[in-house]
This record gives C-alpha cells, structure tokens and sequence, in this order.
C-alpha cells in the first residue's frame, strides 16, 4: 500500500475539454460509427427503395431509375443489373427465401423476376396507376401484395397472376406497406391520406382491421420486430403505434427536421441483455440525419449526418452492412468488420420479417474442484459468481515524453512532444514544464531544426481559443529569446511571417465579431425587457 | 477533552527489544506503536513537558524478551523509568534543567561488582543551562552533564563539555563511547570500563572544515561516520587508538608523531584515516550504520534513503520518499527498520530489500507558502459532523484527519504531481472548503507562472465516495474568474450550491446539475456556473451562506453585501468596515453576521441583519472564528500582539500569544476566554458529536452539543466542550498548549467579567454604547449598482427620515 504511494508516476495529461452534453462514446454510438461508410455514386437517379436478401450472403437490391441492380453486401459490387422495365421501377422487394425479386413500377406493372435469369417470371397488371408498393407477406411465397397510386391495395395470387382481393378504403396514393411478422395473412399500408390500415386477407369484408391516423402523409411504415408495435413515419415525425392494444400511440419521435422517407430496424451487438432489446428503429429523413432510436427505453441514441437527402435505407440481417440511397444517385454504404466472437448461424428462412437469426448460447457446465478440467483453467478462465476477485493495479502507460520528463531531460520531451500530432500533450508538456520552471531553458536550448518544429507549432495554434492564452505569451517570448537565430535564417522568417498573418487574420476576425456583437446586444438588450 | 496532533518526529523513535513495539516521543506522552499494525497500543504520560528521548533497556538472554521497560527523558527536567507493557511508571529522577537528549551507556553492557551488588547506573544527559541569561548566540547554554540513575541526583560538578545549544548525545552500539557535535567538530568519549562517579571519562575531539550535523558509531569496529551540511559524509577509521589506549601521562605530554602516514585525517585529530563521501546534494540528517557493521544508511533534505556497502562505498538508494529524512533506525528483529520523515510520518521498511511494509502518519505539517498565497485561509477546513480535519499537505494532497481518534483516515491527492523536498514549488492547493455534511470538497489550486507565461488558477469539485474522507474528482473548473485569484469558497448548506469569490471583482455561485435521466447520464453529472456577480467592480474577498441557504453574504473589500443566491440579486448592503474583511461568517440561526477584517486596523464585528447596521465591534486581530451552527454563540481566535499591551492574566502565562474567546451574539463580553500558544495560523471549528466520547457523566446538558476544536500553528490540537465546567479535571493530565483558567471555577461569568473589564481597554469600540440602527445611511443608501436602486425621489425621502432617526436617537 504505501509502496506503490512511493512510486506513483503522474504522467502529464492535457487539459480536460468540456465534454458535450450527448457523450460521443457511448457504447451505442460507438458501434453505429463502427461502420466504415463508403460512397457508391453513378447511380442515374433517385434511389428509391433498398432491400435485402434474407438469405445469406445477403445482396441488396438497389431500385433506381427504371432498372434494379443487385449489389454484393460484402464488397458492395454490382452483380446483376434487372433493366426489364419500360418505366420508372419502384420497391425492389426479395421473397422469403431469396430466390426472387418483385418490383412495382410506374405503368402500374408488377413484375416477379427470378434472380438468377433476371427474367420476368410473372406479370401483375391490375393498377391503373404507377405502384410503389409491392411486398411479399411474411413466409408466404405463392402471394403478394401491391399498393398504388390508384388508392387501391391489391392481393394477389402469383402463381395464377391473378388478384384475389381488392381492398379499398385508402383515399389517397398507397406508398407503403409491411406485412405482419406474426402472421402471414395481416399486412398494414400507409397512404397519403394520413391513415394507416391494417388489413387481414381472412376477413371477408374487405375493410380494414385497424385505422391508425399518423397527421401526415405516411412515407414508411414498419412492423418492429415483436410484431406487436408498428412504426410510422410522415412529415418530420415517427410515431410508434401498439397494434395489440387497438391501435394506441405509443411515442412520437420528432428529431427530423424534414420528411422521414424510410424506416428499418437494425441491431446491436451487445453481450448480454435480453434479445429483445438490441433491436433499434432506424429513420432517415430528407434533412440528411440517420438516427437511431432505442424503441424499449424510448430514446434517440444515435444520430449521423450525410451530405445529401435520404430517400432508402436498408440494414443487413447480419449487422455487417448498412446502405442509405440519396434523392441524387449516390450510395451511402457502411460495413462493419464481423464480430468473430458472435459465430452467426442464421437458420435460412426463419423469420424473415426480422431478418435476424436467434443466437443460441451453448450452455455451459460449471467447472467444480471435482472435476480434472478445474485445474487446467487457463488465463482466460471467467471468474463465476462466488469469486472474490482481486484486481491488478492499472498499469500507467507512459508516453515517450513522459518518460523523457521522468528523467529530467525536458527538451528532449518537448521536442518529443512536438513531433507528435497531438496539440493537446504538447500543451501540456509545456505547462508541465512551467509548473517546473524549465520551459524558457528548453526553449533557449532548441537547436535551428527544433527551433522550427517549435515555430510551426506556434504558427499552427497559437490562434486557437484554447490555447492561445498560454501560447500567444509564449510565441512573445520565444521571438525575445531567439530574435538573432530567426533573424539569421530565411525559413524561420517565413515561418514568423505565416505567425503574423495568422495573428492579423484572427484580430480581424475578433474585430468582425465584435461588431457583430455591437449590433445584436442592443437587441437583446431590447427583447430582454419585454 | 482530547489533544492530539502531536508530531512523531520530534526525537529518535526506539523499538522494543522483540521489535514488535515502536516508541514515539509525542508532545508530553510517548506513544507505543505496534509494528505489524501500524497502530497505537498504549501512552506513557507522566511528562509535564515534552519528551525528548526514549531509552529502552536492551534485555541480553533471549528468554526475558518480553520485559519492557524504558527511560524517557524530558524538557520538564525529569527522568522517568517505565514499564511500558503495563504501562507504569516505577520511578522518576528529577534534574531540574531541561534535558534534550540522555544516553545511558551502563546498560548496554551491565557491570556487576565483585560483592555481586550491581552497580550504580549513570545516564549522560545534555541539558540546558536556564541559569545562564543574556545574549543567546554567546552563552554557552548546552551543558553534557552525568546523572546517578540510582541515587537519582545530578552529579556536581561533573560537567564534560558546554556547547551553545544543547545537542543530541550519540552512543554506540557497545556503550563504550558517545560522541556529539559541536559546530565543526564531534567530541567523542570512551566510557571507562567500571562506571563510577569519580571516573574521568576521557574525550578526544574530531575537526572538519564544515558544520557537522551528525555522527554515527559503529557497531563493531572503530569507525565514525559524520554528516555535514554540505552532504558530505566522513568515516573516520581507528579513532582515538592513541588518546584512549595511552594512558594519561602520555597525553598529556605527547608530541606528534611527523612523517606518518594519515590520509584525510586534519591536523592533530586521533585517526589513522578520513575517507569522505558525497553523494548528498543537501545536509545528511539521518545516518546509520547496520546492525552487523557492513552498511551505512544516510538521508538528508532530498528524501532518498542512501545505502553505502562500507567496504566499497558502493551505493543502493530508496528514492521517492518525498520528504526530508530525519532518523534512520533499525529494530532488533534485522528484517525491519525504519525512517522517520519531516513530514510527519513513519515508514516501516522490509529490512534487506527496503520495500515499505506500513506507515505510520500523523497529522501533516503546516506546510509553507508564499505569503501573497496563504494571507485568509490556514490551511485547515473541518467536517463537522465526523470530526474530521482536512489539512493541505506539502505532497497537493489532503490530509483527511479524525480528530476524535487522532489517526489518519485517508488522503486525497489533489493535484497529480509529486513533491520532491527542495524543490522549487510552483503548485499550490491555496483554498480548501468542505460541505456542511461533509460529502462535497473544493479546492482551489494555483500554478505560479515562469516569468508571466502559464500561469493558471484551476476550481475543483470533489464527491465523496462510500467511505469518509473518501472523495472523487467531480468537475475540474480552469480559470473560474479568468485570470484572478480565487479568494473564498463556500458551500450552500443544503443544496448543491457552491459560491467563489475573487479578487478579480466577481463572484460566481456553482451548482451541481443532476441529469437523473438515465444511468448514462447520471455520471456526467457536473458542476456549472449558474450566475455571475459583481459589486461596484471592487475585489470580493469572502463569501459566505447563510445557516438556512437563503442569503449569501459577499464582502466586497470593504462592504459587506447580502444576496439572493438562487436570483442573483442584491438584497442589501450592510455596512463599511475600515480595512478589507477575510472572513465572514453566520452565527447559527441568529440574525448576525460575524465579519474580521485584518491588516493595519484590525476589526472584528458583528452584523444585525434586521437592522442592517454593525452591531457592536472590537478592534482585535482574529485569526479565525467558528460558530455554532444550531446556536446564536461564536468562538474568536485572537493573536495578543507582543507590542499591544495585554493585561491579561492569561497572557502572562510563557510562550502563549493568542486567546479564544467565547461571544454570545448578543453580548459583546465574551463569556469564556482561553489562552493558547502558537495561535498564529491556527484554526477554530465548533464540532458536532455526542458526548458520551468525551465524558461519560455528561450527556443530558442541552447546552453542550457541540464541542470546540483548536488546531494551533504547528498542527496539535484540542478538543473540549466550552460548557463543561467538570473539565479541568480530566484535562489534568493534558495540560499541552491549552492552560484552562487557572484550573478551577473559573468560568463562572462574574470572574470572567472582572478579567475582561481590562481587556476592554485594547477595543477602540465600548461595546455598551447603543448604536443607531444605521450609523451613515446616507454611505448605504446609495451604494449598490444603479439598476437595483430604487428612483432618486424614493431615496431622497429614505435619506431625510434617516437623517431625522439619527437626530433623535443621539438627543436621546
């Protein structure tokens, strides 16, 4: 105990910055950032609708334009290109086993291509208008369902192309839909006309099980994975809605700024905590956010901004890709490095609707003293409950100016300090060396090439708000100290010159500002008295 | 009653003989230590003055190992023989010069006579000549002189050497010599083998070109070891072969011998050789060799214990100790020794690897500043309701000290940066303030600049974790009023609200923001600025809440100013005093305010709040005030000034310079009064706690809740209850810096109110007078940023009524 208070190192640290109010690193956002985004640019138009396969290796389907290209989720190449359509196609949507495509289009044609021919197998024409909903209900893979701009929603027989139910109820464009995951008979659509409709292919009546009114023209809708809560988006906001208990709203999240165009769930990683809670809403919207909402605590827990609007997002059953379709041809796709400790089995075919293979933990037998294998527990043994556990002190990690500063040699650890890229720890070098008197020796010490790293440095952050106190005092002193050795050589000039400049840019810049302020705080000053 | 605090350092610890015990000299008592605990076993009281050193009689066969006995020496001129197992004193030698150090050569090895009788003991004892007055620097004052143990006498006349100051005698491991130091020279002894009163001991003298701070002997052999103020350390080998071995017709007439060959050896001294070794870049203060003779263990100022193999001189050091050695000493038991550090602590070392095994601590030194640093506050701030005292230490630590156990409870690392004895101090923890409940710490840190670039002023929050005096880094505040100096911090009773003040003319009021939102939020709770204010731009230099939270007292300089905290607005001006106030301070659930302004004119006064005008006054200078938190009662502490004249009985008393006196708000006579030593830079703190600790009898009185606690310079303090009059007789034994009046019933008030009819005289303001509720208005009246003042036509009225009040309270 009192040893290791004898030999305790201190390394410096810098200043600590005012952290911001949402921390970055959470664990959430850490892992939503965790996907490396790349662009995919080219694609002609707006990218209207993503899918994914559920089967394993998992392609995309991309809709844009009047054709439909299969991407691979791996190392997101185009595999197929699907350009049978005489116009503008809409929602690429994969059956549940992932052998075929379906995909509306603007004449009002659905059409059902086998993906390996890319031909169209079957033809759907019944909409007299263009259709941007087509979807397979859950593991069924003889129907499907289409809804138009005609305000009508179709149900249809694949096999026979032949449409067996007309649901009529929506007053205006039909744009969305999702089938049930609890069962294959319901599925719900989302019109313009501000409602949403449960529709159930059983009741004969051909209305509606359920209304839900949204406020707003209805873009996506979405079933979250439980089955029993379905998510709205329309206008700026998304609404959670509890299908089960009649049709209650649950939350609204209204943290867009522009339209939500596209909902899908993704998941987190996490070990531990029950499955039910990885699940998260994912909404990108027209203003350029994707964020991620927590759907069991109710909380926004990530937010990402892309340089375009949003129109299509789609998440891979197995976490490893996220793709986001821009209104100008561009594709936002983000890859995550597998987890090799989550050895992911899918079971092909089970709950496509999640998309998401359940993860079963082999059950694990509780080494006991009796057993022969007890004694040949390795490192990585994990302690069990009764376990007292005895922690080792954190190690200090030192870096090479710590050490350097350990020993005495201070310009030897400014020097250090200042060939590394960090501000921050030359700052705080620095100040270490005032709390020990020495930094106006090192900086008398520097020979011409130090001398420069040193001027650069000043050159670079002496007009930064956080350090410009300290080093603006500094920079006059170090020009008293090594006015002749500056005076002597032309690159050190320059460097003094570029100080200067930088110094004269940021004074105009507070002058600006100030007159700025000069303006405004009369105002304030007057709309603080009302 | 209980003092503590006392410093363990103040003379060379010992062990006992199966090294399982540690006596400590602390203050009038020596403390006994268990060694594999680290905590105190037992005292030894009986001294009336400090002790000054322990002796314990080293038991030869193995089997009476567990005998304890020891003699101690002491200031007050006594000598005491304890068993220390028990503890017991068995007898006690009376000198009547104040000893400051005793060797007791006839014990290390025991003379038994030809009759079988064991012989009479001696102690050598190096006293202080009292009898000797005038100029300090020329009188020789330091006396070695001989003691009979048995008889119990001083020996007349038997007067080996004088010095100017008494020294610290050193005796080797035999008992055949002792030695001191005398500026540039050791004096050494040789002890003749038949110990008796008559026997001249004979001495030889050692010189060096440099003052000698210590000698050591070795166990074994010839060799002397020096340490000088230079760092150099000298071992002289074969000393006194001529001196001692020649008989005494060969001194005296002896001639030296030329052409021989002694290398290092100055002049005429008795040695064959003088080796010199330096490594030391300050004074060597402790310096030992080992028990078997094969090492030797110096330290000094730099506070790294240096290991010599002394065959080689070859060295091992045990670096980072972080403050100034004092003692080195090893125990019987050869696995264990110890040093003994300025900063009041004791480090236990695992003997053949110098790892620290425990250590002892006690309560930390003041710690020196520069004064523009240290002018308001000591250093000290009380947990009041754990008793606890925290105290800035020399390493930017906190010192977390329970007063009641008078033990170390925890210290709290305040800045991360280690202290190296010598250094220049650039760092300072300048202010320090607890939360009532004591869960919320602040300190104020201030880095110096290097010629006016990085200097820095940095506001930390701490929170306490689960245990006391536990506490974790909650927000860390750089530059909390730009570049000024923080001047006061304080905490709000019952919220999370903290204010600091500058000298740079604004105040800031913190508060604790808890997003209990969710768990993740929950850690990122912080302090932050919640409002800013100014007075009239002049420097703010105490700040303080109110008992119940809802009035913050701001002094600025001058001008005492009262606030609403939660709206940021100017309630009230109060008044003026003459010189900037340091302190202010509520006096419990009463209406006024305690403020102390020192410098050239000295004030200490107390404010009505509901009349907004001073009180009554006196013209003191306090060191420092605490009130009682549930009661309309103040202390003061007060340094009587040497030039002032004092008439007090008190002060007569030798080596006091403050007093503590005890007000009721109401009554500018004080109701008790206290004289104390060291009063300069001590600390006052009314304490919370249930009696039955103090006194078991006492418990149902109403009126002693809480107890008075005082800190003086040097860190001992005293805790006592200001009511119990049954005190003095469990303070018989302690009477330490504090002298109770005069022992018995003297705190009943007619006594007391006869004794402060003189002191009266120091104050400029007779108390009796009764003041007009605002003295000047018309100073107050419009004093105050011009937003807050009401429009002039409401004033002029205010003015001219005040004017009137004034008028006819003085024809009254």
């Amino acid at each position: 105990m009192a040893d290791g208070e004898l030999r305790k190192t201190f390394p410096v640290k810098p200043r600590l910055k005012s952290t911001p109010k949402n921390p970055s690193s959470s664990p959430e956002s850490k892992y939503w950032r965790s996907f490396k985004t790349q662009q995919i640019s080219g694609l002609i138009s707006a990218i209207t609708s993503i899918d994914f396969s559920p089967e394993p290796p998992h392609d995309f389907a991309a809709t844009y334009s009047a054709s439909v290209t299969i991407y691979d989720s791996q190392t997101f190449e185009p595999k197929a290109k699907i350009s049978d359509f005489t116009d503008v196609a809409y929602s690429a949507t994969y059956r549940s086993d992932g052998k075929l495509l379906t995909a509306g289009g603007e004449s009002g044609l659905v059409q059902v291509f086998d993906l390996k021919k890319r031909i169209p197998l079957r033809q759907l024409r019944g909409h007299s208008r263009s259709v941007r909903l087509v979807r397979y209900p859950g593991l069924d893979k003889l129907h499907l369902f289409s809804g138009g701009d005609d305000a009508l929603v179709k149900y249809w027989d694949v096999a026979s192309e032949t449409e067996l139910i007309n649901f009529q109820g929506h007053k205006d464009y039909v744009r969305c839909g999702f089938a049930s995951p609890a069962s294959s008979d319901m599925f719900a659509t989302g019109s313009y006309d501000h409602t949403v409709r449960l529709w159930d292919v059983r009741v004969s009546s051909l209305s509606s099980v359920l209304q839900l009114n949204h406020g707003k023209p209805v873009e996506d809708i979405i079933f979250l994975p439980s089955g029993g809560l379905i998510a709205t988006a329309g206008g700026n906001s998304v609404k959670i809605w509890d299908a089960i208990g009649g049709g209650k709203l649950v939350y609204t999240m209204e943290s867009h700024n522009k339209t939500v165009t596209s909902l899908c769930v993704g998941k987190v990683r996490k070990n531990g905590g029950e499955q039910s809670q990885q699940f998260r809403l994912l909404s990108v919207s027209l203003d350029g956010y994707m964020k991620v909402f927590d759907f069991s605590a109710l909380k926004l827990v990530h937010s990402m901004r892309y340089p375009a609007p949003l129109l299509s997002m789609g998440f891979s059953p197995d976490c490893s890709a996220r793709v986001i379709g821009t209104s100008n041809g561009a594709l936002f796709v983000g890859k995550r490095k597998k987890d090799p400790s989550s050895g992911d089995n899918d079971i092909p075919g089970m709950d496509k609707f999640l998309g998401f293979g359940s993860l079963e933990e082999p059950e694990s037998r509780v080494l006991k003293p009796t057993y022969f294998r007890y004694f040949q527990r390795g490192q990585n043994e994990k302690p069990s409950k009764g376990d007292y556990l005895i922690k080792r002190p954190a190690k200090v990690k030192l870096a090479e100016h710590d050490k350097l500063l350990k020993k005495f040699r201070h310009k030897e650890a400014l020097v250090s300090a200042l060939n590394g890229n960090s501000p921050q720890s030359v700052v705080a070098v620095m100040e270490e060396l005032v709390a020990r008197k020495k930094l106006l020796g090192c900086v008398s010490n520097l020979d011409r090439e130090e001398l420069e790293l040193l001027l650069r440095f000043l050159q670079r952050y002496s007009t930064m708000p956080r350090y410009s106190g300290f080093l603006l005092a500094l920079c006059k002193k170090v020009l008293q100290l090594r006015a002749d050795d500056i005076m002597a050589e032309d690159v050190l000039k320059g460097h003094i010159r570029n100080l200067k400049s930088s110094v004269e840019e940021e004074i105009r810049t507070q002058q600006s500002l100030q007159e700025i302020q000069g303006i405004i705080s009369p105002l304030l000053m007057i709309a603080g008295r009302r | 009653m209980i003092t503590g605090g006392k410093s363990y350092v103040s003379s060379v610890p010992a062990f006992s003989n199966d090294g399982k015990k540690l006596l400590l000299c602390t203050g009038n008592t020596v403390s006994v230590f268990s060694t594999s605990t680290g905590m105190q076993i037992t005292e030894l009281e009986g001294h009336q003055a400090p002790v000054t050193s322990v002796f314990v009689v080293p038991i030869s066969t193995s089997a009476s190992k567990v005998l304890c006995y020891c003699w101690t020496s002491s200031l007050d001129g006594s000598i005491c023989y304890w068993d220390f197992s028990v503890p017991e004193l068995m007898k006690k030698v009376d000198v009547q010069l104040p000893i400051y150090s005793m060797v007791i050569p006839g014990l290390l090895h025991p003379q038994i006579h030809s009759n079988g009788k064991p012989s009479d003991l001696y102690a050598y004892v190096s006293v202080e000549d009292t009898s000797k007055q005038g100029d300090k620097s020329k009188v020789l004052r330091g006396q070695i002189r001989k003691c009979n143990l048995s008889e119990s006498r001083l020996l007349g006349g038997v007067t080996l050497s004088e010095t100017q100051h008494p020294e610290i005698i050193t005796i080797s491991a035999s008992g055949e010599f002792f030695g001191i130091r005398n500026k540039q020279r050791l004096h050494v002894w040789k002890l003749p083998s038949k110990d008796s009163e008559h026997d001249v001991v004979r001495k030889m003298t050692l010189h060096h070109t440099k003052k000698l701070t210590i000698l050591a002997f070795h166990p074994t052999e010839r060799i002397l070891a020096g340490g000088d103020v230079t760092g150099r350390i000298l071992i002289w080998r074969g000393f006194g072969k001529r001196i001692f071995s020649a008989n005494e017709k060969q001194i005296n007439g002896r001639v030296v011998k030329h052409g021989e060959e002694r290398p290092g050896v100055i002049g005429d001294d008795d040695a064959d050789s003088c080796s010199t070794w330096h490594w030391h870049a300050a004074e060597v203060n402790a310096l030992s060799f080992s028990s078997d003779g094969v090492y030797l263990y110096s330290g000094g100022r730099e506070g790294v214990l240096v290991v010599w193999q002394l065959d080689t001189g070859k060295k091992r050091y045990l670096s980072r100790i972080g403050s100034p050695l004092l003692y080195f000493t090893y125990s019987p038991d050869p696995s264990l020794s110890l040093i003994s550090c300025a900063d009041n602590q004791i480090h236990l070392l695992e003997m053949p690897s110098m790892e620290l095994s425990k250590s002892i601590s006690g309560i930390k030194p003041p710690c020196s500043f520069p004064k523009i640093y240290q002018d308001s506050f000591n250093g000290i701030a009380f947990d009041h309701t754990a008793g606890l005292a925290a105290i800035r230490t020399e390493n930017y630590r906190i010192q977390f000290y329970s007063l009641f156990d008078n033990r170390e409870i925890s210290q709290v690392q305040v800045c991360e940066r280690n202290h190296q004895p010598g250094d220049d101090v650039t760092v300072f923890v300048t202010l320090l303030a607890l939360s009532i409940d004591g869960s919320l710490m602040a300190t104020a840190e201030v880095k110096l600049p290097e010629e006016g670039i990085g200097g820095l002023v940095c506001l930390k929050f701490w929170a306490s974790g689960s245990q006391g005096g536990e506490f974790t880094l909650s927000t860390v505040i750089y530059e909390p009023h730009s570049d000024a100096a923080i001047s006061a911090i304080a905490f709000h009773p019952t919220q999370r609200m903290a204010v600091s003040s500058s000298y740079g003319g604004d105040f800031k009021i913190w508060i604790r923001n808890n997003d209990q939102q969710s768990n993740q939020m929950l850690q990122k709770s912080g302090w932050r600025c919640h409002s800013v204010g100014t007075y009239k731009k002049k420097p703010i230099t105490a700040a303080t809440f109110s008992p119940d939270g809802s009035i913050l007292a701001v002094a600025a300089e001058t001008v005492v100013t009262l606030w609403d905290p939660d709206k940021n607005v100017l309630v009230a001006v109060v008044g003026e005093t003459l010189m900037p106030i340091v302190t202010l301070s509520f006096v419990g659930r009463s209406e006024y305010l305690v403020s102390v302004s020192q410098g050239l004119k000295p004030q200490l006064s107390v404010w009505s709040m509901s009349k907004l005008s001073i009180s009554w006054s006196y013209k003191l200078h306090a060191e420092a005030v605490a009130c009682m938190i549930d009661a309309s009662i103040f202390a003061v502490l007060v340094l009587s000034n040497s030039s002032e004249k004092v008439t007090c009985e008190e002060s007569s008393v030798p080596g006091s310079n403050g007093l503590i006196l005890l007000f009721n708000v109401e009554d500018p006579v004080p109701l008790v009064t206290w004289s104390v030593k060291k009063a300069q830079g001590g600390a006052l703190a009314f304490l919370k706690v249930e009696l039955s600790l103090l006194n078991e009898e006492v418990t149902d009185e109403k009126s002693s809740q809480a107890i008075l606690a005082y800190v003086n310079s040097d860190h001992e303090y005293v805790i006592f209850d200001p009511y119990n009059r049954k005190d003095h007789k469990i303070t018989t034994n302690h009477r330490g810096n504090l002298i109770p009046l005069e022992e018995a019933g003297r705190s009943g008030y007619t006594s007391i109110y006869g004794e402060l009819q003189e002191f009266d005289i120091n104050g400029d303001s007779t108390p009796q007078i009764t003041f007009v509720p605002s003295e000047r208005p018309w100073e107050t009246i419009f004093s105050g940023s011009s937003h807050v003042l009401p429009p002039l036509t409401k004033l002029c009225s205010v003015f001219l009524e005040s004017l009137l009040e004034k008028r006819s309270a003085v024809q009254d």
